[in-house]
């Protein structure tokens, strides 16, 4: 059993606020959470029932040309312009006047993701740290992911897939760690569909993943997959190859290369594939192995519930996969949410972390707070779960 | 490769930030400190702060690495500055 009230909320108040500061990727994030102070979680086990409420959740997308994926530098130019304004915003939507008062906690990102970017968010969040003299909290933001899922569907203990454009992991709760069942050995699922959007030279609003959902959708020939690698590896995935063959065929494909045999027909050279049909049979083929390693993880630890969290998580067509595998399963439960809480944001980060500092864990030295962009799930102690 | 080249770090630079206050001085050298420089043997920053002005001394190779460096500080101060104006 786990005491989720060791310490009490600030200024005699019967509830908790926590900041959230998101910055790893292009997604700039900020978020306000209240957690009302409960006797039940005194003595229990209900770290995904929380009560959260989130008073803000505001998001701000780096956004490059189509073709173009962006980069640290710019990121984080990015991230420094906007999150102080970003920040004034949450509060104002939130209520907050005196910060001093009101926040129990500041949460930030310390990793996983791109130096830079972290680096300009969490001196935003230090500094407020000293002016308003609150204390901070490191949060890993995969656990950031976890938490938010967990709390938005209450799925107790769930098989994570985890999902997004620099990660791509199995997870499943063990003696108080997420460990990592299974996951990528080369690049991030999210990263192989922005980087073939890339190739299409379609564009990255509202984000590269969601325009090949929509093009798959309107695929012409379903019924014929276009044969991609199925590279399966134990539990581990590997995707750096499958990117090289779909892009492979695209080019083809612009270039009318008539001599592709996958692409044009023998002998009339007429075209049997076209964009939005490569854009489908690369989803299949991806998600087909996610659920693949899914199934198995779940098999492992005996559970029926999976929750996909991370920016891929929004995408339908792979929900209704995993949600096929779930239905021949007994009792096979899925959990998803939406992209308010799919795509990074602040609010999942101030979950984490205000769980994080109910249980007592905060920064004592600002030396624990240097970010950094290699921080994997299971190096964190999670305190909050039993 | 017969001798290991020793470098010394003659590129100075000294940057002399005034505050506010003796505080927003005290806070920004505390912001600033902890996170460690990539490359030690290339450059080097010490923060300090007396009353209300921030002292920043940088030492490098080259006036390149110099540059580069000083300019990501500046770009941290600004943040540091920023927040202290829209949060306090």
């Amino acid at each position: 059993m786990v005491n989720l009230n060791t310490i009490p909320p600030k200024n005699n108040r019967d509830f908790y606020i926590a900041i959230g500061l998101e910055g790893s990727a292009n997604k700039l994030g900020v978020g306000i959470v209240k957690h009302p102070l409960l006797p039940k979680h005194a003595n229990s086990d209900l770290s995904y029932d929380c009560g959260a409420e989130m008073l803000s959740n505001i998001r701000d997308t780096y956004m490059t040309p189509p073709g173009e994926g962006f980069l640290p530098r710019d990121t984080a130019r990015h991230h420094r312009n906007w999150c102080v304004r970003l920040i004034k915003q949450a509060m104002a939507e939130a209520g907050i006047k005196d910060p001093t008062l009101d926040v129990d906690v500041i949460c930030f990102t310390r990793g996983p993701g791109m130096g830079a970017p972290l680096h300009s968010v969490v001196i935003a969040a230090r500094t407020c740290s000293l002016l308003w003299d609150v204390p901070l909290v490191g949060v890993n933001h995969c656990i950031g992911h976890i938490e938010m899922g967990r709390e938005i569907t209450k799925a107790q203990n769930p098989v994570v897939l985890y999902v997004s454009g620099g990660n791509t992991q199995v997870i499943a709760y063990s003696e108080k760690r997420y460990r990592i069942f299974g996951e990528t050995l080369d690049i991030a699922i999210g990263n192989c569909l922005d980087r073939f959007a890339r190739t299409l030279k379609i564009p990255n609003e509202p984000s590269p993943g969601y325009n090949i959902e929509q093009l798959a959708k309107k695929a012409p020939h379903k019924d014929s997959l276009v044969e991609l690698p199925y590279t399966v590896k134990g539990m581990d995935l590997s995707m750096s190859g499958i990117l090289a063959s779909v892009d492979l065929l695209a080019k083809d494909l612009f270039k009318c290369n008539k001599k592709n045999k996958i692409l044009f027909d023998k002998k009339t050279g007429e075209q049997k594939v076209t964009v939005e049909d490569l854009c489908y049979s690369l989803q299949e083929n991806l998600f087909a192995m996610l659920v693949e390693i899914t199934e198995r993880a779940m098999a492992h630890v005996n559970s029926n519930q999976v929750l996909i969290v991370g920016g891929v998580g929004c995408n339908v067509r792979l929900q209704e996969m995993m949600a096929q595998m779930c239905k021949d399963r007994a009792n096979g439960q899925i959990h998803a949410t939406d992209n308010r809480f799919c795509i990074d944001n602040g609010v999942m980060i101030a979950q984490a972390g205000l769980l994080e500092y109910r249980m007592g864990g905060i920064v004592k030295d600002f030396s624990e707070t240097i970010v950094t962009q290699k921080f994997r799930t299971d190096e964190v102690y999670a305190a909050w779960r039993d | 490769m017969t001798s290991k080249r020793e470098m010394s770090l003659d590129y100075t630079l000294e940057l002399q930030i005034p505050f506010e206050t003796e505080g927003q001085a005290s806070i920004a050298t505390k912001v600033l400190s902890p996170d460690p420089i990539l490359k030690p043997q290339d450059f080097q920053v010490d923060y300090s702060s007396e009353k209300n002005i921030m002292l920043v001394r940088f030492r490098s190779i080259d006036d390149r690495v110099l540059r580069v460096g000083v300019s990501s500080v500046i770009d941290s101060i600004k943040t540091i500055v920023e927040t202290i104006d829209e949060l306090s």
